[in-house]
């Protein structure tokens, strides 16, 4: 955590120091904030429930971004996250590994199949990538039910254990219970967004964006635009299975449609509508549009409703997505002072 | 064997019939909108909740309600046009995310207004007509002869008529097309409009054989995208030979390997295309 507030903390040289200052401040406040949330809910088994799915949702539209900054809109996230839950869900069950060594297997069981069909992936662009991850998603989804013997078939995995107690310094903890193991995800989904936000600050910031914009014109100004996007792919894919073994200790239980279209369809639509062009839009997006569907109350099958609204509000009135509707409004507030301003 | 062969093949040009309905409006709309419409499965599944409240609510014969669900799909797909996709239109992403917006809305509206039960349209036309030693249901033989009327139609409006030129002028070079005094507005409306009332006659029909259930859409949206990644997106003779071939696959492969994994495999196919040849098998750039 302090290494998060620390990382905050050296905001952008570009912009004014005063206002970078202000910011870093305002971010670690922000932070701090977050990880008093379980303490403030503890006892309120609902709260810490949609606060560690929030996590895990944040982590996935997070992850999902850092694919699409190439361009690649990938409509089959789940797959790679399921791959990831089944993992560690079958490691920890069938071979009785500890949680410590399947969660780091689960990434790396997603990134492995990332990285076998990544090559040939990445050259297909545009609305057949899409196309493609859909399939791939749904023959993941598939095989899912029909090993029956490893996944348990449509009924998928029941009773996944907990991720157990780790005991340091004579204290142990006891990771099954709600309150520690929404802290457990809250203190990986930071690390995974420090590395994300790292990779935004560094050079691959704008080098990304370019291939989204121009493969050509990125390839001839020196860009290995198929190592990037080969990268982007396996690396996505890493958090999104490290989120998908998080998922899958959360549930306790597993299905093959937990990781179906729908649910990936959704990961899309949490960064469209927060915003997937900036680092914090897709945090938004995942952060209100799970929490705004509980919240409301409405009846379970009216949730879907207040997701595809947000979406088509942003479709069609915000393209910058929820993050920027902070800036359009000081934008509006400002123009008439302004306005007056110049005509006198 | 043998019968179970000839019984598969049957079964799976009914099918293979009904993709072709689901295939045509999507392939049409990829070539004029430019947009690939997840939501197609849903405007199908919408289809055949028509003509079952149409047929058991409100006792109206099969076939009307079936030509009621196709006008009423129609608008829908029109207004959707008009309203929609109209003005994203030509950006990539905002369609793709239109669409899958849609399909998420018209999925839980369905829930809502209709529920999760599964709902039967009752028998058109029950009996079995044994040929040798064939047993083939009457219903499935309705059902692919209306599809076969409906596909031929299409076919010929494509072909022969002005509207069918217009179309597939505007599929070539849109701008062109405007230059030449069509209407790409009005076109693009009515290849939406067409298209969902085709995917609505699909889902009637697959709703008169099957069961009805809010879900039952994305079955139909990943077979009929499958159909025009098979016969080259974009191409009308592709998506009526794609459709044949999946048909003919679904039919038979259960003969020889289960369900799913029959899914399995053909989807794995349709990856494998799209990996090597991304506009399909019959498709030309």
């Amino acid at each position: 955590m302090t290494r998060e507030t620390a990382a905050s903390g050296r905001r952008p040289l570009e912009t004014a120091q005063g206002a970078s200052a202000t910011r870093g401040l305002g971010l670690a406040l922000l932070v701090v904030a977050v990880f008093l949330l379980p303490l403030a809910s503890r006892g309120r088994d609902y709260y810490l429930i949609v606060l560690t799915l929030c996590a895990i949702n944040v982590t996935l539209a997070s992850s999902f971004r850092l694919i699409a900054t190439v361009g690649q809109i990938s409509i089959g996230t789940m797959a790679f996250a399921g791959i990831g839950g089944y993992t560690s869900a079958i490691l920890m069950m069938k071979l009785n590994l500890p949680f410590w060594a399947a969660f780091p297997l689960a990434g790396l069981a997603s990134t492995a199949v990332a990285a076998a069909v990544a090559f040939p992936f990445v050259r297909v662009m545009g609305i057949y990538f899409a196309m493609l991850t859909l399939f791939f998603g749904e023959i993941v989804r598939l095989i899912m039910s029909e090993w029956g013997s490893m996944t348990g078939g449509s009924t998928g995995l029941l009773n996944i254990p907990s991720i157990g107690i780790l005991s340091f310094a004579g204290m142990s903890i006891d990771f099954g219970h709600l309150l520690p193991y929404s802290y457990f995800v809250l203190v990986i989904m930071f690390l995974i967004l420090l590395i994300f936000y790292r990779i935004d600050r560094s050079h691959l910031g704008t080098t990304l964006p370019a291939i989204e914009r121009d493969e050509a014109v990125s390839a001839s100004v020196g860009i290995n635009v198929i190592k990037y996007k080969v990268t982007t792919f396996c690396l996505g894919s890493f958090f999104i299975g490290l989120a998908g073994s998080l998922y899958a200790h959360h549930l306790r239980v597993l299905n093959p449609d937990t990781f179906g279209l729908f649910p990936s369809i959704y990961i899309v639509i949490y960064a469209v509508a927060g915003g997937r062009k900036s680092f914090a839009g897709p945090i938004i997006g995942a952060v209100v549009l799970t929490i705004v569907p509980e919240a409301s109350r409405v009846l379970k099958q009216y949730q879907p409703l207040i997701s595809v609204g947000v979406l088509f509000f942003v479709l069609f009135f915000m393209r910058g997505g929820l993050v920027s509707l902070p800036g359009k409004i000081t934008a509006r507030m400002r123009a008439p002072r302004e306005g007056r301003a110049a005509n006198a | 064997m043998v019968h179970g062969l000839y019984q598969g093949v049957f079964n799976g040009l009914a099918s293979g019939l009904i993709y072709i309905l689901v295939a045509l409006g999507l392939t049409l709309l990829f070539s004029i909108l430019g947009i690939l419409n997840f939501a197609h499965g849903e405007i199908y599944m919408l289809g055949a909740y028509v003509v079952y409240y149409a047929c058991v609510g409100a006792h109206i014969n099969f076939f009307w309600s079936l030509l009621l669900s196709a006008f009423a799909l129609g608008i829908v797909g029109i207004l959707l046009e008009r309203f929609m996709f109209r003005p994203i239109r030509g950006d990539l992403e905002p369609a793709v995310l239109a669409c899958i917006g849609l399909t998420v809305l018209l999925q839980t509206v369905a829930v809502i207004a209709f529920g999760t039960y599964l709902k039967y349209i009752p028998s058109i036309f029950p009996g079995i007509l044994k040929l040798g030693g064939l047993r083939l249901s009457k219903d499935r033989l309705l059902v692919m002869g209306i599809a076969l009327v409906f596909t031929t139609a299409l076919l010929l409006v494509i072909n022969k008529t002005k509207i069918g030129k217009a179309m597939l002028a505007i599929s070539h070079d849109a701008d062109a097309a405007a230059l030449q005094g069509i209407n790409v507005n009005r076109i693009s409306a009515l290849t939406m409009g067409i298209g969902c009332a085709l995917a609505a006659i699909a889902g009637g029909l697959m709703g008169s054989l099957l069961q009805l259930a809010p879900y039952m859409g994305t079955f139909a949206m990943t077979k009929g995208i499958a159909v025009i990644i098979l016969g080259g997106i974009g191409s009308v003779p592709g998506a009526v030979i794609g459709g044949f071939i999946l048909g003919l696959v679904d039919g038979l492969a259960p003969l020889f390997t289960s369900g799913t994994m029959a899914a399995i495999i053909g989807f794995s196919v349709i990856v494998l295309i799209l990996l090597i040849k991304p506009k399909g098998l019959l498709g030309h750039d």
